[in-house]
């Protein structure tokens, strides 16, 4: 994709999203300045990005909201109610917009829809001329930031200057940089990039003009805007009086814009993936020292301390490295209430959705997995568990139904929590339908606790919807969900109540950079297994273990646990021992216990995603490097034991 | 012939015209390691600028033009 584009994507959301969280401050609160201010920026900033691309009814629909928050914001206009839904409305259509773009180019009833949202801002005729504003415009703080030696140096007020050309300018035979060596007294010249980021070499286009040109001249602002005379509406001007100062709101502006760094992702991951291989080479140590301790104590001792060092300087490193990946929450977020708003439309249901947790930080790779899974379970509550309005008047409930989001830390982990107050799901129906599609047997299914029952849902080819609406019909699966949040290395549990409305609850490793290992060996085998796999790892008499059909099972704190012999799983054979080594994982829901010879020691490392022969081996996830050279595989417990 | 390319190093001369720009970035592309020579530049388009700016090349020479030299050059270390 086009560099320009990409930066596009990812700005032109966050401004969206920026806007969407001023506007539900606004529905709380009408009078609420401070919110007005903010999406009034954010929908501005919105309104220049859209310009650089063919999305002309985005341009119309952000200047007609920009005129209502400007009204609003001299205070000709308050907003009501209607208002704010209005500019929900017009973000919630630049928004699907911006997904179209992404594929390439606008649908075709984006001129209908554009005349449609603009129609219901109020007082939309009486447009108000282009604002202008008395405070600082953001570029002026970067350009502040940038030529402060100029500004300082300056003997008398400066006007500066910020000139768009046109992106097709140069077929039409104008030389910007031509037009700015006319500009009289130039004091400072910045070429900037239009969308931010010059684009790379293979995909830059010579004949696009991509640059803003900003500057200052000592000359009074009417000889500059003269130079600029056939362009008028590309170029804007400020008066920058140093002796007066008034710019401890420039200074202000200019340092939060240069607080936050933008640095591509793959930089970092590449920072992370040395890390790792330097956890890595750490673990080499504890080889060494054993090998020093038959030669020399001393030096073995100092060797660990050595170890014990880096380690610790690892230990800090990571952090930082962790810290870096970790995103705001919202990114994956904010699209979901447009799209809840659609998929309810859709269905003819009303449905309130409440998001609550955005500001959480995660690890990026978490960020970006969790959306389609988050989406699905989503479109799934509101298809099959809010009910009709009818039915739900006819229940004694509100005719909206409501859908909640919430994301909260726990430790090293955060929960996801997706509430509806739905019809619930009936485990009777559901093991009743399992059966009747053969996934499972009728005593098996008797034989299910309720939860276990609901946890069918997840099983590969299971759907409840007595008619597959446009809406189930599309996408993945419920299977598909719990496998997109188990390569997250998470769980998911669904709790239920007939009548009342269903929940399910996402755990998902908070952290995804390096992954704490328990090495286990299996006869003369080693293999990693990640720990947040394991509930817990017990050691049991052998006679505790009691045949159960073809294989065993023993007594866990009160419960039957399930025991499969890991030697087995791999293909060997079980080696019988007085005591058994038990690892319990869970499996679908249900805890299992898995049989292995021996515990080894607990390692930090990098976990590599299997490719080449490996992807194909089932119940392994990848593979780390060992201290000492040597190759681990790491083990998927849950897939083995299912 | 405003870009002309001797071994490793890439002349811009005299007026470099929005065209150029093509030759430029080709010239780039093929040699990313290659050196751009300013010193005989007179006048330069935006369009040309823009590849060097994006290009980030190694620079040598300070262009004849004053307004180049003075606003322009300053703007690829």
């Amino acid at each position: 994709m086009d560099e320009l584009l990409e930066q596009f994507l990812i700005e032109g959301r966050d401004l969206i999203a920026q806007g969407a969280s001023d506007f539900a401050r606004l529905a709380r609160d009408p009078g609420d300045a401070a919110a007005v201010d903010s999406a009034f920026r954010a929908i501005h900033t919105l309104k220049g990005s859209v310009g650089i691309f063919p999305m002309g009814p985005a341009e119309r629909v952000l200047h007609a909201a920009e005129d209502v928050l400007e009204r609003a914001r001299k205070g000709r206009g308050a907003l009501d109610a209607a208002a704010v839904t209005g500019l929900v409305a017009c973000l919630d259509a630049v928004d699907r917009w911006v997904d179209q773009i992404e594929g390439g180019a606008l649908a075709p009833d984006a001129e209908r829809l554009a005349a449609e949202v603009i129609a219901q801002l109020p007082g939309h005729a009486e447009a108000s001329a282009a604002p202008v504003s008395g405070e600082v415009p953001d570029w002026l703080a970067g350009l502040a930031e940038r030529e402060w030696p100029a500004i300082d140096a300056a003997a008398g007020p400066l006007t500066a200057f910020r000139y768009t050309p046109d992106a097709d300018c140069f077929f039409r035979g104008e030389d910007p940089l031509a037009i700015v060596a006319e500009v009289p007294e130039l004091v400072a010249l910045a070429i900037l990039p239009a969308s931010g980021a010059w684009p790379a070499q293979d995909v830059i286009e010579p004949f696009a003009c991509v640059s803003v040109l900003e500057g200052l001249s000592a000359a009074p602002a009417d000889a500059v805007r003269a130079t600029f005379r056939m362009m008028p509406d590309q170029v804007v001007l400020h008066r920058l009086d140093p002796a007066a100062r008034p710019e401890a709101g420039l200074a202000e502006t200019a340092a939060r814009a240069t607080a936050v760094l933008r640095v591509d992702a793959a930089r970092v991951d590449a920072l992370a993936d040395g890390l790792g291989e330097l956890v890595v080479a750490v673990n080499a140590f504890a080889p060494l020292a054993e090998q020093a301790d038959k030669v020399d104590r001393a030096l073995a001792a100092t060797i660990r301390t050595v170890q014990a060092n880096i380690e610790r300087v690892a230990g800090d490193l990571h952090r930082g490295v962790s810290a870096v990946r970790q995103v705001p929450l919202a990114a994956t977020l904010r699209r979901l209430p447009r799209m809840a708003r659609e998929i309810a439309g859709g269905l003819g249901k009303g449905v309130d959705f409440d998001v609550s947790g955005e500001g959480l930080e995660v690890d990026k790779q978490i960020a970006d997995g969790l959306f389609e899974p988050l989406l699905h379970l989503i479109r799934n509550a509101i298809d099959h568990g809010i009910e009709t309005p009818a039915a739900r008047e006819a229940a004694g409930k509100p005719a909206q139904g409501s859908v909640r989001l919430a994301a909260r830390r726990d430790g090293d982990a955060i929960l996801v929590t997706l509430e509806d107050d739905g019809a619930g799901i009936d485990a009777a129906r559901i093991r009743a339908a399992a059966v009747s599609r053969g996934l499972i047997g009728e005593e098996a299914a008797s034989q299910l606790t309720d939860t276990a029952a609901l946890r069918l849902i997840f099983a590969p080819g299971f759907s409840t919807a007595s008619e597959v609406t446009e809406v189930s019909g599309r996408g993945v699966g419920m299977d598909a969900v719990q496998a997109s949040v188990e390569r997250l290395r998470g769980t998911i549990d669904i709790t239920s109540e007939p009548g009342r409305g269903t929940r399910f609850r996402l755990r998902l490793p908070a952290n995804a950079l390096t992954t704490r290992l328990l090495v286990v060996e299996v006869g003369s085998d080693r293999y990693g297994v990640a720990l947040d796999q394991i509930v817990e790892t017990v050691r049991i008499d052998s006679n505790a273990l009691m045949p159960v059909g073809g294989g065993a099972a023993c007594v866990l704190r009160g419960r039957t646990v399930p025991v499969l012999s890991l030697a087995a799983l791999l293909g060997g054979a079980d080696a019988p021992s007085p005591t058994a080594k038990l690892l319990v994982t869970r499996s679908g829901g249900e805890r299992v216990a898995l049989k292995v010879d021996g515990f080894a020691e607990r390692i930090d490392t990098l976990v590599r995603p299997s490719s080449g022969i490996l992807a194909g081996v089932p119940g392994v996830t990848g593979s780390t490097l060992l201290g000492d050279g040597g190759v681990l595989l790491v083990l998927d417990l849950p897939a083995l034991a299912a | 012939m405003s870009v002309h390319v001797e071994d490793d190093v890439i002349h811009l001369a005299g007026r470099c015209q929005a065209e150029d720009a093509e030759t430029l970035l080709v010239a780039l592309q093929e040699g990313p390691d290659r050196i751009v020579d300013l010193a005989e530049v007179q006048r330069m388009h935006l369009a040309v600028a823009q590849v060097l700016l994006g290009a980030r090349p190694a620079i040598r020479g300070n262009p004849a033009n004053a307004f180049l030299a003075r606003h322009f050059v300053n703007l690829l270390q």
